[in-house]
């Protein structure tokens, strides 16, 4: 279970800001000066006006841990926040209630563009060093840009889409990198966002042949590993304790804290009980059927972000698919969900902490279409709407799908299937699953739950084994799923993923729509913010109308900490290094 | 006599572990897909999955994966996690180094106090004292382990100051360097109350079987004979009952020192303690099939190796076994 779905957090971040990514680009163009990055100063949403108290330990709490802290192979979204604490970056997002996310630097000081939008050049802050003394110049980008490009097929694959159309990167002096891309590219800053640099003097052994080793490696089992950032890793444990200890040459703002402990837990009521007892500083997820409860305790202060998680279930729209195809119909899909209670699932599920969402980019996106739906809860008309289609009711009151011909010919069968539901949520997705099953008895419809493990488990039984884009192979065992993403400023991602594009990628429901395909591209390429809106609402109509996923209910974030501290954001939870070093004691 | 004896308990159980042996490789290809079929990541593609079973070997004739398997069994590799790349055991090594002290320890509590209960519990049957411990192990013995461990969690915890969670203290060692004596005491706090929870469930069953064996010994015809010769009470319990009805026992115990390897998946889970329980729990939501297979051979041997050890301590217990 993690702080956001492990599938979407990093590449949603990474894609999704780019209107505030095209701002700052706009700013940019003409040889713009990046904003100064923020830290000790800046002030985040749990900050407070208490004089810093500089020293002591961080303590925080999570239910998600560090996979691994080698960015060619990990998965989980605590990795990404701990890799954003080691090693440097070009760029990093801040995050301000006023303007909500925008890129700053991070080791580039500033940046400019040129005339022709390809080619970026980067002016890096200098004296910066590792952690073993050698310094960290733009030879370091430069190899980690090339070594990443040269094995982006294969070792290098999960951090290769950050440098999408990146031609070549070249230190013109140690510090000024200059990447140079083969078209202008719109969010090339979002995509740097997630670029970790590697110190090459380390790194380059494990790039020799196939580069296998770049992958194989673990440097959080090979401690002290060579840093860059703002901290680098004391001791790690993977199921257990990870320490952070600031770096004193660090670049940036440095850490208040003088070290930062990660404790992953199995068990949330554990984790609480340790805040509650002073055992911990900070939690970054509180369960949704503990907040009265924590909220109780007058020690404590409770963040309530609006969050840009939404659940829903996922239909298996696979216009190929060979069973089941009654579930392929907009109209059976819409009638099945006026028969769920979103209601229910907020109170019940998320304790009153969410509210129904409709559209695919959620809340969270300010080009989220408001003209959508609602749907509504009327399992009486949705009932109707099944008698009216054909499906009637037998004697067990279970709908029976008559036969069908041509193509995709099948026998008649009652309407029984499987919902598909991932581990790996933080709500409580089993009750939710029960609300939703309720809900389709009362339509006629018997659904049993099918638990797939993982995010990674899950995910291969949405796609298949032989999941392949070029044939159209995949998406052809499951019907329905359960599940939730992580959404972002920038619809850009969310709208992604049902493109035929992300097929085997992140594609949960195997749609195939040209048309659809085609708008996406068409918005990608539209500078002219109402134009793109125009073009952003009809995708999420059509998402809509299709119900490639019927939208249950868009999450609030909480976290919690004790008053011993402040300045503390979880805005910035795997988006910037402030996360870490701006929290302090307060005086 | 003794000696064929230990020969054939010795033989019976390599037997047996090449039986495991071979169902642990057999039951994993029984289920559908492969260890290779769950891998999902953006590089995970057909032919990068092509690439992963030719380098496990799972695009070979089932015969020639056996043998593969058998081979590096012999040299001590139980393959590569595919979640971390890493070999098996190396990642387990540090997860049974953890387990084993604490569900040792809780064994420990448990065989001693439910020894102690069920002796007494059945020397002084249907007394208040026997009474007294046949409900509470009832209770313990009853109780979902993982409710009792919320239970200590949530209330006994924090009254007796032991941490909840992990196996060590986050802040320890971070700005100073702790003596020896300190890490091995933070341990030890660490492993008190996942070890008392164990403890106390197993206690239950422990009691209960004593307490059984010593009712059946107790009316035996030579206990009162002993009472006859005016034999202390202790002396009767201890030499004539006890050592007679230890048979039960010591299977129970060797029964449930096999399980150490196993760990008590629940509660680890509970105490977030990073042991090989937890390990099992992982190894199965990420569908990591060569991790589970070595701890489901870990757990086979080490149930074989404490069967084994039962059946030996059987000839010095009782060496009417022996002849039979």
């Amino acid at each position: 279970m993690e702080h956001r779905s492990d599938r979407s957090v990093r590449w949603a971040k990474a894609l999704g800001v780019l209107t505030a990514v095209a701002l700052l680009g706009a700013a940019c163009k003409s040889g713009g000066q990046a904003s100064p990055p923020s830290g000790a100063n800046s002030t985040p949403g749990s900050s407070s006006s208490a004089p810093v108290k500089e020293g002591g330990i961080f303590r925080v709490g999570t239910i998600d841990y560090i996979d691994s802290l080698n960015p060619y192979n990990y998965i989980e979204s605590q990795a990404t926040n701990a890799m954003i604490m080691v090693y440097p970056q070009l760029v990093q997002y801040k995050y301000s209630k006023a303007d909500g996310f925008q890129i700053e630097g991070d080791w580039a000081k500033s940046w400019d563009v040129s005339p022709d939008g390809k080619v970026y050049t980067f002016h890096l802050i200098a004296g910066a060093t590792w952690s073993d003394g050698k310094p960290i110049t733009a030879d370091d980008a430069a190899w980690t840009i090339a070594t990443t490009l040269k094995f982006q097929n294969g070792p290098t694959a999960e951090m290769a889409p950050a440098l999408g159309h990146v031609k070549s990167a070249v230190a013109s002096d140690p510090n000024t990198l200059v990447i140079t891309y083969d078209a202008p590219v719109g969010n090339a800053l979002a995509q740097l966002e997630q670029l970790f640099i590697l110190p090459e003097h380390a790194w380059a052994p494990l790039a020799a042949g196939n580069g296998k080793g770049l992958k194989t490696f673990h440097p959080e089992q090979h401690l002290p590993m060579v840093a860059g950032g703002a901290y680098n890793i004391k001791t790690y444990v993977k199921k257990g304790t990870t320490v952070f200890i600031p770096l004193p040459n660090f670049y940036g703002p440095k850490s208040h804290a003088q070290a930062v402990t990660l404790t992953y837990y199995t068990n949330a009521d554990s984790m609480l009980a340790d805040l509650e007892h002073g055992q911990l500083d900070f939690v970054d997820q509180v369960p949704f059927d503990a907040v009265k409860a924590v909220e109780k305790d007058t020690s404590l202060i409770i963040d309530k972000i609006a969050g840009s998680e939404t659940t829903n279930v996922t239909w298996n729209s696979n216009p190929r698919k060979l069973q089941n195809r009654e579930l392929l119909d907009p109209r059976v899909k819409k009638a099945l969900s006026m028969c769920i209670d979103r209601q229910r699932i907020i109170d019940v599920v998320f304790s009153g902490y969410a509210d129904t969402v409709e559209s695919i980019v959620g809340h969270i996106s300010p080009m989220e279409n408001k003209n959508l739906g609602p749907l509504q809860y009327d399992c009486a008309a949705g009932n109707a709407m099944l008698d009216q289609l054909g499906y009637t009711k037998g004697s067990d009151d279970i709908r029976m799908v008559p036969a069908t011909t041509g193509q995709y010919a099948q026998p008649a069968h009652p309407m029984k299937y499987e919902i598909l539901t991932p581990t790996s949520t933080d709500f409580n997705v089993d009750r939710e699953f029960e609300i939703v099953r309720d809900g389709f008895a009362a339509a006629g419809v018997q659904v049993t739950q099918k638990v797939g493990g993982d995010s990674t488990a899950t995910y291969a039984l949405e796609t298949d084994d032989n999941c392949d884009p070029s044939t159209s192979t995949g998406y052809s065992k499951f019907d329905i799923a359960m599940w939730d993403w992580a959404g972002y400023v920038d619809p850009d991602f969310m709208l992604s993923v049902v493109t035929k594009a992300q097929w085997c990628s992140w594609s949960d429901t195997g749609w195939d729509n040209p048309q659809y395909d085609q708008l996406y591209k068409q918005q990608g390429a539209t500078p002219d913010a109402t134009a793109r809106q125009d073009l952003v609402n009809r995708m999420q109509q059509m998402v809509y109308d299709q119900f490639c996923y019927t939208q249950l209910v868009n999450e609030e974030l909480l976290d919690a900490h004790t008053k011993l501290w402040t300045n503390i954001d979880s805005n910035l939870s795997a988006y910037s290094k402030v996360f870490y070093t701006g929290p302090h004691q307060t005086g | 006599m003794k000696a064929d004896y230990i020969i054939k308990r010795i033989a019976f159980a390599i037997v047996t572990v090449f039986i495991a042996v071979t169902l642990n490789f057999v039951l994993f290809r029984a289920v559908p897909g492969d260890a290779v079929s769950a891998l999902r990541c953006r590089q995970c593609t057909v032919q990068f999955k092509e690439i992963e079973r030719r380098e496990l070997g799972l695009d070979r004739p089932l015969y020639q994966q056996y043998l593969l398997y058998i081979g590096n069994l012999l040299h001590g590799d139980m393959g590569r996690s595919l979640r971390t790349q890493q070999s098996v055991l190396t990642e387990l090594w540090p997860d049974i180094w953890n387990t084993v002290p604490m569900i040792a320890l809780g064994t420990l509590f448990s065989i001693v106090f439910g020894i102690i209960v069920g002796v007494l519990s059945a020397w002084r049957r249907d007394t208040f004292t026997d009474k007294a411990g046949l409900y509470t192990a009832l209770g313990f013995y009853s109780m979902p382990t993982q409710w009792l461990g919320l239970l200590m969690v949530l209330f006994v915890a924090s009254a007796v100051g032991l941490p909840t969670s992990g196996i060590k203290d986050p802040t320890l060692g971070v700005l100073t360097t702790p003596s020896f004596a300190t890490v091995a005491a933070d341990r030890l706090k660490h492993m008190v109350l996942p070890a008392l929870t164990l403890g106390l469930v197993l206690y239950g069953e422990y009691a209960l079987i004593v307490r059984s064996a010593m009712l059946e010994t107790l009316g035996e015809d030579y206990i009162l004979t002993a009472r006859a010769k005016g034999l202390k009470t202790l002396t009767i319990v201890r030499t004539h009952g006890f050592r007679n009805a230890l048979l039960p026992i010591v299977t129970l115990v060797a029964l449930s020192l096999g399980f150490i390897i196993g760990g008590a998946i629940t509660i680890e889970y509970v105490f977030s303690y990073p042991g090989i329980g937890l390990a099992t729990v992982e190894a199965i939501d990420q569908r990591d099939w060569p991790t589970l297979q070595a701890i489901f051979l870990l757990l086979t041997l080490s149930v074989i190796f404490f069967n084994l050890i039962a059946d030996l301590l059987y000839v010095k217990l009782d060496p009417r076994v022996v002849e039979e």
